[in-house]
């Protein structure tokens, strides 16, 4: 069973990546294959995601994260929270973030 | 306050059509190697020819113990460029490493260590792995590229033979 992102605990990324800003986006080269691999898909952040993925850093937990970024935006930190859970959710399916500690 | 008007999902998007340039696929294929892990991605340029040619796929893989050597194909950061190139070291010594496509009548200059990225381990030619060339084969390829009079005279040959070879022109 997929295991659900959750708020109190706290995720870093993954050491099967290797991330780089290249013409100001932040772009991920997954590595769960074994390998780095340009003929394959990349994944690259928008703005708010890279807000996001620069706060998940192993250091505190994604409740945390979520106010942090309620502080930031004109948005009601509900629709945040829904939005970093979606974004985290589908980076650790696919292996890019991993929980810590 | 920033406004929250984007979705924040990572947009999936072929390698191959990010914008990178030299630096930017350097760093990116330095970073990985450094993981010990190999990186893949697409030759260009006919210096290498008829070994690798424009368009094939490349796998460059990080330096094993005792390497570079004589005789390897390497990924590096040429000077002038700072673009990633393929090419083979003709002549390893004291620390320096003098480089050279096999299609190229002039060389890149004798670089450092911190130069090379990694081994080019392998190849692929419209989807098909394709053998390199057998190990005991590069030093003597590496000897015989020093000079520029073996690189013109395959050019007559594969010019003889029909099947001429394209002029470098990078790569």
């Amino acid at each position: 069973m997929m295991e659900k992102i959750d708020l109190s605990r706290v995720y870093g990324p993954s050491d099967d990546v290797v991330v780089r800003e290249i013409e100001g986006e932040i772009v991920i080269v997954p590595l769960t294959s074994g390998i780095g691999d340009l003929e394959d898909e990349l994944f690259t952040l928008n703005e708010t995601a890279r807000d996001i993925w620069s706060r998940v850093d192993g250091s505190r937990p994604l409740a945390a994260v979520v106010r942090e970024l309620a502080a930031e935006y004109d948005a009601p930190e509900g629709l945040i929270r829904d939005d970093v859970v979606g974004l985290l959710q589908e980076l650790f399916d696919r292996r890019m973030i991993v929980e810590k500690g | 306050m920033k406004a929250l008007d984007q979705p924040s999902s990572p947009h999936i998007v072929p390698g191959r059509e990010l914008p990178l340039d030299g630096a930017s696929l350097a760093g990116l294929m330095r970073a990985v190697l450094d993981k010990g892990k190999p990186f893949r991605f697409e030759a260009r340029g006919t210096s290498m020819h008829p070994l690798i040619q424009d368009g094939d796929v490349v796998t460059v893989e990080p330096f094993a113990e005792g390497g570079p050597r004589t005789g390897d194909i390497v990924a590096f950061v040429h000077p002038g460029t700072g673009g990633v190139r393929v090419h083979r070291i003709v002549r390893a010594e004291a620390g320096r490493f003098l480089l050279k496509g096999d299609n190229a009548l002039g060389n890149d200059g004798a670089l450092g260590r911190d130069a090379l990225l990694g081994l080019v381990a392998g190849h692929e030619r419209r989807g098909r792995a394709r053998r390199l060339e057998p190990a005991f084969i590069s030093p003597v390829m590496a000897a015989l590229s020093r000079s520029s009079w073996f690189t013109r005279l395959c050019r007559r040959v594969r010019r003889a033979l029909g099947r001429p070879g394209r002029r470098a022109r990078g790569g």
